[in-house]
Order: structure tokens, then C-alpha cells, then sequence
């Protein structure tokens, strides 16, 4: 040690070695202390003022109504299943949102590129409109929208089986019968074969030139053998919702509650505007020279697209697009303030009994995970689409 | 050389012109004209229901009635004139932006006027000194435009000319805010004149204090915002600085920091900071809800912020830090002289955005009970049986002004970009 910091006739405020040991050591004083005063303030004072903390309360019983649940929810569960609720719930409008909002953001980025100046002015205002007003003003007005449309039974049918009213929006769906679990079973092998066949198809087409159509032969393998079961197992009934009572309660079906529809458009809207702007910038950071090149070796307008300036354009959309994925899954926690239970709202409305501090650090742990989760898609296809060899 | 060479012809009518035009944007080809004409009509169908709904159905009188409230909160009716004076203030540095970046702020003190101008004579119930007061902001932009001078690189604005060309000169001799110093000096002297009015000083008539909590409405959002734009940028470069240390320690703790700030949705911090940052204080210093969302507006913007800095500084080609090293820099002066400022100059873009989406977010203080716009709003229409009806109303102004504020500052970003030249050096 004292060779390394001591160089003769090197005084020690000119040494770099020293140097960096010493702003090294001062900074982690710095930053321990800081941390530790922090904590250390923290714990007195929740000693101090009797502030509620802990984790025990998890297993008891939660006693709070959620209004809308994915998986079967009482009041009597404890606190930890409350939250799982919850958790889902957040899932669900952040799954639902992030695959609307994909499709809708691509639409309005390529129209934003189109050569049709009506379009393409349309999609300009889409995006500038929708980008720049907060989310939770957003979400109040549709909320406002949702509320004043008609009641049960005033609402809106569409072929007495998808009903639209200010109680949400109620379709068909499924439920699932005996033969479910085979039924799903052999649609998974059928999907492997067809991405089996469709490599192959797709490898023999590069290679030989010879036309093999890969995409249609693997829908038809997926599609045709799911079908097939479908008819011989009979796994799904279709439910179908109807009024009941008086009052016209709807039952059955799959059931979106108002503020659930609120909360989807909002974080739709709001997302594909800044999706569009991701898309129409990974376009056009494909150079001309690309397009021009392939269609100067004969491939059409929709090959040169899909063989060309998409899978390239790729490279610079995906990025920013799952750190987009990411702001919807967080900003779905304004929820909270139309009424839908997600993890933030239920947490909050759990914090009048429960400790406030605890729950929450529960609620931040969560949405952290999911965001390293997001992160680690993100590498991980950035180490997948890395130029190879060169 | 004698043989006049024969005119060009001209080229066809369906190429240039108005007609020209149409046939290359709209009606290209078979497909394109269809679209045309479909998204023709549902345009129309929309904008005729858009301003049926707007000059016929809508009831504005909500807006109207509770304009005081959107626009200060709870602020004291006293003390009204003390916020005028901060708008003339205002005007005033906005007029001089006006003259020393025509490009970026012409269309913005245009706009600013006009609202100015548009609000100053509605007719609406309003105190006439207020009214004047307001309407005085329009002379103001005036002033701060002939107190500074004209760029060395700008042609004569349209001021001068309507002024005279002969006045010009002798204004320019006048000019008191002759240099960006100067400039800087005052918008720091007017930002504390603001804060001192607008909180007001125990013990000086007139100037009574005010109570944090009752600052509410539009001005908290932009009081926030300003304030965590202010702060949140040297904090962010600070950051950046500590994730690109070579000191493992320091760098740990920054990417711990930025990444556990990012990760979490901006209102559970705020709801942490309502329960745990009173505990780090003195128990008998009792800190104002509106400071705590200050700070954890700064904290949450910071963690963004510091990842632009990093993208940016990451971007400055490494011949730049070779070439200060052959100069004999040291890697402080290096970091600090030739690799931050080309970084910074780099995002500028995403600086803005960034602003811009702290703007947005001032309006979630709402979670720790601050009365802000969007609260405000909100609790017009369902605390209130009279207007329970005219949510739609409520919530389109309160985006309009949202929207009018993010707007104005992504134009006002890319032309500081022109101004700048990035991209182009």
C-alpha cells in the first residue's frame, strides 16, 4: 500500500494513484452517510411517532371490495391475495394497451409517411394533439364520455350479443369446456410444426429460388389443425350476455367496466401517438439509397418494404418502443384516479387500515420488477439484431 | 449568339399550380384518390360535429365562472394585482426574447398577445384595475423589445419598421440589456421579484404572506414546472457525471438512484414523499405539501434527465477527448469544457422533451391533495350539482391549455435547434 500511493520525489497531492484512492474513499463516505443518515432519520422517526410498518399484515384479511377482479376475489382474502388482484388487473390493462397500442402507433406512423398529403396532415395532428396533453386529463375525459352514455337499457346493442352502455362494454366470449386443456395442447403442436415448415419452406425459397409460399402453408398447417380439433373436442362454449332482472344487470361474457374502457383508450391514444413518432423516425432512418437499390434489383414496393426497410428500420424502432412499453405499464397507475383497481388504487385504498409505508414499498418493488423485466427484453434483443461478423 | 434561344415551354398545366399540386398529393393514383375522398368526408363529418358541438351545444359558462379558480387556486382575491405584476414582469423578458431570438420567440410573443389581448376584453366580470393591469402586458412585450438590441446577424424586425427606421439607432444606443449577461441578469432579478410577490413578505404592507397551500390552479403547474426544470438539469448532469465516474462506489450509487427512479410510476413517489419525506425533517419544521412535490417533481425529472445527458455525452466523438488530452487538458477541464457542452448541445431535443413531459406531469400532484388545474377542474364538475353535466367542457379547456404550453415548446425547441445549428456542424 505505501509503495503504491508513495513515488519518490512525487508529493502525494500529484500522485493520480493516491489521488483516486482518496476522492475514492471520500466519495463512498459521502455516499454512506448519506444513505445511512437517511435511513437512520427514517427508522427514529417511525420508532417516534408510532407510524404503522411492518409486513405482518399481509396475511390478514384485506376487508375491501375491488370492483372488477381477472381471478375470483373476496373481501375476507388476505392483503397479499388483494394485491396479487390487483397486480393482475394492472397486467391486464397494460397487456391489452401495449398490443392496441402498437397496432394503432404503426398505422398512424406509416399514414404519417404517406404520400397522401391528407393522410399524412391527418396523422400529424393525431400525434401532436394526443402527445402533448397529459394523460390524466385525457382519462377524465373519456371517463366523462363513458359516463354519459345511455344506461342498461337505453344502451347500444349490436346483434343482441355485444352491448354498450355506461356500465362498460359486454361481448361474447368464451368459456371453456371438457376437452379445453387437449384442445390447446394440440393447437401448440400444430403452431410448432408451422414455424417448423415455415423455416424450411422459407430456407428452400431463398436457395432455390423456387416459390414455396411458407407463410401460407404454416397458416394453414396452425389454423387447420386447430380447427380440426376444435370441431372433433367442442373445447369452447360461446357465452353469451344477457340482461337479467328488472333492472337489467348484465351477466355473462366478458365484461369491461366503464372506467376499464377509459383507462384502454387513454392509454392507447396517448401511447401510439409517441409509438408513431418512434415508427415514422425508424423509416426514415433507413437511407434512400436502400429503397432504391432494391427496387433498382426488381423487388416490388411491398417486398422492398418487408424484405428491406422494415427489418432495418427494426433496429431503431424497437429500443425506444419497449421503453414505450414500459411508460404504459407505469402510467397505467393513474387508474387511481377513474376508479379502475389497479395496484396503485387498491394500495392506496388499503393504506385507511394497513401500513401506508410497507404497502407501498410492496407497490414500487413490484413496478420495478416489471420494468427489469421490460430491460431484459430490451438487451436481450439487442443482442439478438447486433451485427454479425463484419 | 445572334439566335435567341426559343423560350422553355411551359410545363403542362397538371404539373404545376394549384392543379399540379392536387394531382401529386391527393389524387396520385386510383387508390389514393379514394382515400382522399373517404377521409374527406369523415373530416368533414367531424369538424361540422366538432363546431356544432362547440358554438351551439356546449355550455361554456363553467370556464367563464370559475376562470379565477383554473387560473390561481385558492390564491387570496387581495392579492391578485401582486400576480399581474409578475405576468407584466413576464411580457417584459418575453419581449426581449423576442428581439434577441426572433426566430424561436417572434410566434410565441405573437400568441402570448393575442391571449392577452383576446382574455383583457371578453367581456367577463373582472375588476377594471385587473382588467388594465392585463392589457398593460401588451405595451410590455413593447418594452423589453426596444430595451434590448437587435442581434449583429439579424435584419431590421418588423417592429423597427413600423417604428421608423430613423428611431432605430437612437434605440440601439438605449438599449440596456445590451449583452446575454445582462439578459441572464434580469430574467434572475424578475424570478425573484415573482417569487417575492407571488409568496409575499411578513411585515411589508401590501405584500402579505400567502399560505403555500393556497396556490393552486394553472400557476402551481408552471411554478412546479419551472422550478423542476431549473433544478432537475444540474442535478441530471451531476448524475450523469457520477454514472460515467470511473469511482465504482459513486457510479453504483447513481445507477441504483436513476434506475430505481425510473423504474416506478411518478405518483408513487409522490405518495412516498408524502410519508416519508416529512420524517427526515424536524418534527416541528412543517414542510408545505407544494415543497414536497417540488422536490420529488426535480427528483423523478432528474433520473431522466441524467440518462439524456449520458446518451448525449455518449454521442461526442471520442476524437474530441483525445484531441483536449493532446492539448494538455486535464480529464476534469476535458469532462467539464469539450465533452458536456458538445453532449448537451446534442439533446437539446430531448431536453425539451423531457421539459415537456415534466410540464405534463405536474399534473399528477393531485395524489398528495395540491389543487392544481386538473384538480381543480375536476372538483368544478363533480363537487358541484350546477355543473355536474359539463365535464366534456371542463376537461377540453384544460387540455387546450395543456396543449397550447406543450405545444409552443417542442416549435420553440426546434428552432433553438436551427439557432444552434445542430446537425449542421
Amino acid at each position: 500500500m505505501t509503495r503504491l500511493l508513495y513515488v519518490q520525489g512525487v508529493p502525494i497531492w500529484r500522485n493520480v494513484v493516491a489521488l483516486r484512492w482518496i476522492v475514492q474513499i471520500v466519495s463512498a463516505v459521502v455516499v454512506l452517510s448519506t444513505i445511512a443518515l437517511f435511513l437512520l432519520n427514517v427508522a427514529r422517526e417511525i420508532e417516534a411517532r408510532d407510524i404503522p410498518f411492518g409486513f405482518t399484515f399481509l396475511n390478514r384479511a384485506a376487508q375491501i371490495p375491488i370492483g372488477e377482479a381477472v381471478i375470483p376475489y373476496h373481501p375476507s382474502d388476505s392483503y397479499l391475495y388483494g394485491l396479487l388482484v390487483a397486480g393482475l388487473n394492472t397486467i391486464r390493462a397494460s397487456v391489452l394497451g401495449v398490443i392496441l397500442a402498437t397496432a394503432i402507433g404503426i398505422l398512424i406512423g406509416v399514414a404519417r409517411l404517406s404520400p397522401n398529403w391528407l393522410l399524412s396532415r391527418i396523422a400529424l395532428v393525431y400525434i401532436e394533439v394526443f402527445r402533448n396533453i397529459p394523460l390524466i386529463v385525457q382519462l377524465l375525459f373519456w371517463l366523462t364520455i363513458v359516463l354519459t352514455l345511455p344506461k342498461v337499457a337505453e344502451g347500444y346493442v349490436i346483434a343482441d350479443s355485444v352491448y354498450i352502455n355506461n356500465s362498460g362494454f359486454f361481448m361474447p366470449w368464451f368459456l371453456a369446456q371438457d376437452g379445453f386443456w387437449p384442445w390447446a395442447l394440440i393447437t401448440a403442436i400444430g403452431v410448432a410444426l408451422a414455424v417448423y415448415a415455415f423455416r424450411r419452406l422459407n430456407r428452400r425459397e431463398t436457395e432455390t429460388g423456387q416459390q414455396s409460399y411458407p407463410l401460407l402453408a404454416a397458416a394453414v398447417i396452425a389454423i387447420g389443425l386447430s380447427l380440426v380439433a376444435l370441431l372433433i373436442l367442442g373445447p369452447l362454449a360461446i357465452d353469451i350476455p344477457q340482461v337479467e332482472g328488472r333492472f337489467g344487470r348484465l351477466q355473462g361474457g366478458a365484461q369491461l367496466s366503464g372506467s376499464f374502457m377509459a383507462l384502454l383508450v387513454g392509454l392507447v391514444v396517448y401511447t401510439s401517438a409517441f409509438i408513431a413518432e418512434i415508427v415514422r423516425a425508424g423509416i426514415q432512418s433507413v437511407g434512400k439509397g436502400q429503397t432504391e437499390a432494391a427496387r433498382s434489383v426488381g423487388l416490388s414496393g411491398m417486398l422492398t418494404l418487408r424484405h428491406v426497410t422494415f427489418p432495418q428500420a427494426l433496429r431503431v424502432i424497437i429500443p425506444p418502443l419497449i421503453s414505450q412499453f414500459l411508460n404504459l405499464t407505469k402510467n397505467s397507475s393513474l387508474a387511481a384516479a377513474i376508479g379502475y383497481p389497479d395496484l396503485v388504487s387498491v394500495a392506496n385504498t388499503m393504506t385507511q387500515i394497513a401500513p401506508a409505508i410497507s404497502l407501498f414499498m410492496i407497490v414500487m418493488f413490484s413496478y420495478l420488477s416489471m420494468s427489469l423485466l421490460y430491460s431484459l427484453i430490451g438487451n436481450l434483443y439487442n443482442r439478438m439484431i447486433r451485427f454479425k461478423g463484419a | 449568339m445572334t439566335a435567341r434561344a426559343a423560350p422553355a415551354p411551359l410545363p403542362p398545366a397538371t404539373t404545376v399550380g394549384l392543379q399540379g399540386w392536387l394531382r401529386q398529393n391527393l389524387f396520385s393514383s386510383r387508390g389514393n384518390s379514394v382515400v382522399t375522398v373517404v377521409l374527406a368526408v369523415v373530416l368533414a363529418w367531424f369538424v361540422f360535429n366538432l363546431g356544432s358541438w362547440v358554438f351551439v351545444e356546449a355550455d361554456w359558462t363553467v370556464i367563464i365562472s370559475r376562470a379565477p379558480l383554473y387560473i390561481v387556486g385558492l390564491y387570496p382575491y387581495e392579492g391578485y394585482w401582486r400576480l399581474c405584476i409578475c405576468l407584466l414582469l413576464i411580457s417584459v423578458l418575453l419581449g426581449m426574447s423576442w428581439r434577441a431570438w426572433p426566430n424561436a420567440a417572434r410566434r410565441f410573443a405573437f400568441g402570448f398577445g393575442a391571449v392577452i389581448l383576446f382574455v383583457g376584453v371578453f367581456p367577463h366580470e373582472m375588476a377594471p384595475e385587473h382588467r388594465a393591469l392585463l392589457l398593460l402586458n401588451l405595451p410590455a412585450i413593447g418594452l423589453g423589445y426596444v430595451l434590448t438590441p437587435r442581434p449583429a446577424d439579424a435584419s431590421p424586425g418588423r417592429l423597427e419598421a413600423i417604428a421608423g427606421g430613423t428611431l432605430a439607432p437612437a434605440l440601439e444606443r438605449g438599449a440596456i440589456f445590451s449583452t446575454p449577461r445582462r439578459m441572464i441578469s434580469a430574467a434572475l432579478v424578475a424570478l425573484v421579484l415573482t417569487m417575492i410577490l407571488i409568496l409575499g413578505i411578513a411585515g411589508v404592507p401590501g405584500l402579505d404572506p400567502v399560505n403555500p397551500q393556497d396556490l393552486g390552479g394553472l400557476m402551481i403547474n408552471l411554478l412546479l414546472a419551472f422550478f423542476g426544470i431549473v433544478c432537475s438539469l444540474p442535478i441530471g448532469v451531476g448524475l450523469a457525471l457520477g454514472r460515467r465516474s470511473s469511482l465504482p462506489i459513486l457510479k453504483v450509487a447513481c445507477v441504483i438512484f436513476i434506475e430505481v427512479i425510473r423504474g416506478v410510476p411518478l405518483i408513487t413517489l409522490l405518495f412516498m414523499s408524502r410519508h416519508i419525506l416529512p420524517l427526515t425533517f424536524p418534527e416541528d419544521l412543517n414542510i408545505d405539501r407544494v415543497y414536497l412535490a417540488g422536490i420529488t417533481i426535480t427528483i423523478f425529472s432528474s433520473a431522466y434527465m441524467a440518462e439524456n445527458v449520458r446518451g448525449g455525452m455518449a454521442a461526442v466523438h471520442p476524437g474530441q477527448a483525445e484531441a483536449a488530452r493532446a492539448l494538455g487538458l486535464r480529464d476534469w477541464q476535458n469532462t467539464l469544457l469539450i465533452t458536456l457542452p458538445q453532449g448537451l448541445r446534442n439533446i437539446i431535443p430531448a431536453i425539451v422533451g423531457q421539459f415537456i413531459s415534466l410540464f405534463k406531469d405536474t399534473s399528477l400532484v393531485y395524489f398528495i391533495g395540491m389543487l392544481d388545474l386538473v384538480e381543480m377542474g375536476r372538483v368544478s364538475v363533480q363537487g358541484n350539482q350546477e355543473f355536474i353535466d359539463n365535464g366534456r367542457e371542463v376537461y377540453l379547456f384544460i387540455a387546450l391549455v395543456f396543449w397550447v404550453f406543450c405545444f409552443s415548446m417542442s416549435f420553440i425547441s426546434r428552432r433553438i435547434e436551427g439557432v444552434l445549428g445542430v446537425g449542421r456542424r
